[in-house]
């Protein structure tokens, strides 16, 4: 049995999963300051009527990493990085503890400056004096040579509670974003461990001993006691888990988009040949970019509660939310409202709806139906043009080789999927506005839970060989090898594939050769004046985002 | 986050699948080098600054400017229809006025292509910046535009192209033809008899660096660019002026590139040369995307930049001085071309011209209208070592009623004579492109 738990800003959900069905469900309120408890509340009510010995696997979805950072109940931490010739990097300074170190890589990995290490002291016993306990170190060009990095973490031994090292979050290139990364990972790192235990004790409280991961943004999972080192890697994992829901209970081959449609929001998703696009450079947390991967969302301000207003004579709705439905109790008519009077769907106190409506638009002085009518039209008109703006930025993503150009893959969406609580509303108008089949799976009230339940390990890495320094590198996994100087590109897939299965098995993180694809591979020959010099290798694999199994297939 | 003062364009495309030949300088791996900076850098999350997808220029694009021979098809790869597309999206951008600033980063590069192709000269076939400049006319209307070429090897194919208009400034800013190819771009050559002063050469000596460059920028560039009141000014920005490139002997640095596009700043920029494609070709891109956007490019060098070592002698700064005044006055003052065409006859000039990538030869007999009121209708007869006897005939951007009419008669005849096996009519008055 496969048991998913996803706490979302509003309800804590979970399901337990059994051969394809269903088995348990459970929903409730988050209770904010304390998601341990609304976790323990959610464990124990979904495993009460079960063999607690046959659940195989807990996956979890959780605000956690998220909120501390929102909220700001993150730990100072001590950021030094040395970023050489560029931008300058005082502008990617993060916290109160920022140290910019002499030195400088090149783009090859060569050190072309040693660090300051009088620099280096001084920023070491400030940060002592001040009482941090929690490091990042991120030099640019890392992912070519983390030699610096490494140095800076030394130097520390013993002293720091916990370093992050900018190399070991991501293979990719970005020193701003790489920056973010490490400070964020290291920021959370206290918070997310103490959580983590508390987790760990309380399943052992109810009994229940088996394998927890935590779901990421790109829709996969990492178990639980490797992301005691990456907490950065559970942020904004939200979203990932109703899109893997979707997945879990569609069979989608096809270019889709998928729309949850909550409260106060719509996050849309778009699905290219049937698996979901994602965002590869990182997604960004609090408008600062990172380097974690993310499954490619949008959300914007349109939901069941999204409030009516008139602006400039315009009827519109959303962005904020003044309460629940007048269906529901609340005070202001919203766009559930507007879907119970013109009887779209009937949902709770249809009279209230309609007595809210009725008073809205005489105080506004238009015709009531009129209202209701331009009101869903703004709401649909608003999802149509944020998914279309998503399509033209996809369709527009730039290509950097002459095949590729030509062969200009154009995304577009054959399928509407929407699920979320004011789904039904908007179905018939969906589909009038995308001309498109609109589909609503079924169990997608907990959809969430269930993606978080079936989400299979996702993992990446990029492998860099310079054959003229006879030098491999796979900076994520701290893998640095010498090679000779007949190095072929077929060798670096083939190392790249078993490194990360090796380091996967090491982990606990079940994934075979097969699951592996290789996403970009190239090979340049270095030429100096008018000879070979070597070769330039570079290898991009990753474990994509699936899930285990299709609820009723 | 950073924000950039103007928004910006990036037209990023390196063309990882394409070269000349493997060890040829234009090769798969010249801007990988550049990539790796620029990501590394986070230049994309750079508020202000977006990356564009190139299009894809059409046959029209390219035959509204050249006479290929015998047609576009023959001359042109994809690579080439991209690069000059990459050029064409930048002017869209700018154009429309989605962003404020374009950089075209684009290969192969294209400022040795002329008028007339008949294969690869100078790692180039069709002229990227030409194909954009005449796009623009044709869509926009906009008619007086400056190209100014930073490139170390000068410009002959766009001067060629602009040779008989009076309405496209080219200033070609590049290392002494007498010592490095292609031979040309010294001071005298000034353009055709209708369009004198409109060409413009800065011959700078071998081992000028920044001092000289910024010194001819300040004092011959921008007063020139004051005069003549571009509406659109357009930076053919070849990177090998830098103190490593290996085929040149100039020593400009990557803190130099930045400031002379911060001062020229140009609404379009498009990349021509630079083979130094590690120790150059990251840091000077870097600066000029850093300059065009109006974000601080202060920290930008080259990580073994050493100032003394570039540092250039007195005696160049003494000559550039010199250099200047002579520029100046060619300007202002043009001689008269050594043409004896009255308005209203032929101007008649023979040119010799060498492929040496392809290694053809093509002999040319051009002919322009000294005309009053345009910049006078053009033909002429090219024969080459790959081409029979050919013929090309345009009626220019902004021709006057009898130039329009008079193309259309040697269109005719040159048909009815039988004697070319191609010829190509460019009918900028009617938007008429044929080959026959």
């Amino acid at each position: 049995m496969y048991l998913g738990l996803d706490v979302g800003g509003t309800h804590t959900d979970a399901v337990l999963i059994d051969k394809k069905t269903i088995v348990a469900s459970f929903k409730a309120i988050t209770d904010h300051s304390n998601l341990f408890s609304s976790i323990y509340r959610a464990l124990d009510e979904v495993t009460k009527n079960v063999d607690k010995t046959k659940i195989t696997r807990i996956n979890l979805s959780t605000t956690l990493s998220t909120n501390a950072i929102v909220e700001n109940k993150t730990e100072p931490v001590g950021l030094i990085i040395s970023g050489g010739p560029g931008i300058d990097p005082n502008n990617y300074r993060l916290g109160d503890s920022f140290y910019v170190i002499p030195g400088s890589i090149d783009h090859r990995g060569s050190i072309i400056r040693d660090l300051d290490l009088a620099s280096v002291k001084n920023a070491l016993n400030e940060c002592e004096k001040n009482g941090i306990k929690v490091y990042s170190m991120v030099t640019k060009f890392s992912t070519r040579n983390p030699d610096e990095e490494e140095y800076l973490a030394e130097k520390l031994e013993g002293t720091a509670d916990f370093i992050s090292l900018g190399h070991r979050l991501s293979g990719q290139l970005s020193f701003p974003r790489r920056i973010a990364t490490a400070y964020y990972n290291s920021a959370v790192w206290r918070v997310y461990n103490s959580f983590s235990s508390a987790i760990d004790k309380g399943l052992g409280d109810l009994g229940i001993k088996t394998d927890v991961n935590v779901l990421k943004a790109d829709g996969g999972t990492m178990p639980l006691s490797l992301s005691r080192n990456f907490p950065v890697e559970t942020i904004l994992s939200g979203p990932a888990a109703s899109i893997m829901g979707i997945i879990s209970l569609c069979h989608i081959t096809e270019d889709s988009v998928i729309l949850d449609i909550g409260g106060t929001t719509t996050d849309i998703a778009i699905f290219a040949g049937g698996a979901p696009l994602i965002e590869e450079e990182g997604v960004s947390f609090e408008s600062t970019p990172t380097l974690v991967r993310s499954l490619m969302t949008r959300s914007i301000g349109i939901g069941g509660d999204s409030a009516l207003n008139i602006q400039d004579g315009k009827v519109t709705a959303g962005p904020e939310r003044r309460g629940p439905s007048m269906a529901d109790g609340g005070k202001t008519p919203t766009l559930v409202d507007a879907l119970n009077y013109n009887a779209t769907i009937s949902f709770g106190d249809t009279a209230a709806s309609k007595k809210g409506i009725d008073d809205f638009a005489k105080k506004a002085g238009l015709k009531p139906d009129v209202l209701v009518k331009a009101a869903i039209e703004f709401a649909v008109s608003a999802i149509t043009d944020e998914v279309n703006r998503m399509l033209a930025r996809i369709n527009e993503k730039p290509v950097y080789t002459i095949h590729e150009m030509l062969e200009n893959r154009i995304v577009s969406p054959e399928k509407i999927y929407i699920m979320g609580g004011p789904a039904q509303g908007f179905l018939q108008y969906l589909h009038a506005s995308f001309n498109r089949e609109v589909v609503i799976p079924q169990n997608y009230a907990v959809a969430n839970a269930i993606g978080a339940a079936l989400a299979k390990p996702t993992f990446e890495i990029e492998l860099f060989a310079d054959t003229s320094k006879g030098q491999l590198i796979i900076p994520n996994l701290n893998v640095r090898e010498r090679i000779s100087g007949n190095y072929s590109l077929n060798q670096a897939q083939t190392e790249a594939r078993s490194y990360l299965v090796e380091y996967c098995k090491n982990n606990g993180i079940d994934v075979s050769l097969e699951d592996i694809e290789v996403i970009e591979s190239s090979s340049f020959k270095m030429v100096q004046g008018y000879y070979s010099t070597g070769k330039d290798i570079r290898v991009k694999c990753q474990v994509k985002p699936g899930v285990e199994i299709r609820i009723g297939d | 986050m950073i924000q950039a003062k103007r928004k910006m364009g990036l037209i990023f495309f390196p063309a990882f699948d394409w070269a000349i030949d493997p060890s040829h300088p234009e090769r798969e791996e010249r801007l990988l080098y550049t990539q790796d900076q620029l990501w590394e850098e986070g230049i994309f999350d750079i508020e202000g600054i977006s990356e564009f997808k190139p299009d894809i220029a059409t046959e029209e694009d390219v035959m509204r400017t050249h006479f290929c021979f015998p047609d576009v098809k023959s001359v042109v790869t994809e690579s080439h229809m991209i690069s000059a597309g990459g050029a064409i999206r930048a002017a869209r951008l700018v154009m429309d006025g989605e962003v404020d600033r374009a950089f075209a980063l684009v290969r192969p590069p294209g400022h040795h292509a002329m008028k007339s192709v008949h294969g690869n000269r100078g790692f180039c076939n069709i002229n990227n910046e030409a194909i954009m400049v005449e796009y623009i006319r044709d869509h926009y209307g906009t008619s007086k535009i400056a190209i100014v070429d930073t490139d170390c090897h000068h410009g002959d194919g766009t001067q060629d192209v602009y040779w008989h208009d009076p309405n496209v400034l080219y200033i070609s800013i590049h290392q002494d033809g007498r010592t490095l190819y292609p031979g040309s771009g010294h001071i005298p050559e000034l353009g055709g008899p209708g369009a004198r002063g409109r060409t413009i050469n800065i011959p700078l000596p071998p081992g000028t660096s920044d001092d000289g460059f910024l010194y001819a920028i300040d004092n011959i560039v921008l007063p020139i660019l004051d005069d003549f009141k571009p509406e659109l000014i357009i930076n053919s920005a070849g990177q090998d002026n830098h103190y490593t490139d290996p085929i040149t002997n100039m020593n400009f640095s990557a803190q130099g590139y930045a400031i002379l596009n911060d001062r020229l700043n140009p609404h379009i920029a498009v990349l021509e040369g630079g083979y130094s494609i590690q120790g150059a070709l990251p840091y000077v891109n870097l600066g000029i995307v850093l300059a065009m956007a109006g974000v601080d490019y202060s920290f930008v060098k080259e990580p073994d930049f050493d100032r003394e070592a570039i540092r250039q002698d007195k005696n160049i700064s003494g000559y550039i001085e010199k250099v200047a005044e002579a520029v100046l006055d060619a300007y202002h003052n043009p001689p008269k071309d050594k043409s004896t065409a009255r308005y209203g006859e032929y101007a008649v000039r023979k040119k010799q011209i060498y492929y040496d990538t392809d290694g053809i030869r093509e002999n040319q007999v051009e002919s322009v209208m000294y005309c009053k009121k345009c910049p006078g209708v053009l033909h002429m007869e090219t024969v080459s070592s790959v081409n029979s006897l050919s013929f090309g005939i345009e009626i220019p951007f902004g021709a006057c009623k009898s130039c329009r009419d008079e193309g259309i008669r040697v269109f005719r005849e040159a048909k009815e004579s039988g004697k070319y096996r191609t010829i190509h009519f460019i009918n900028r008055f009617d938007r008429e492109y044929i080959r026959v």
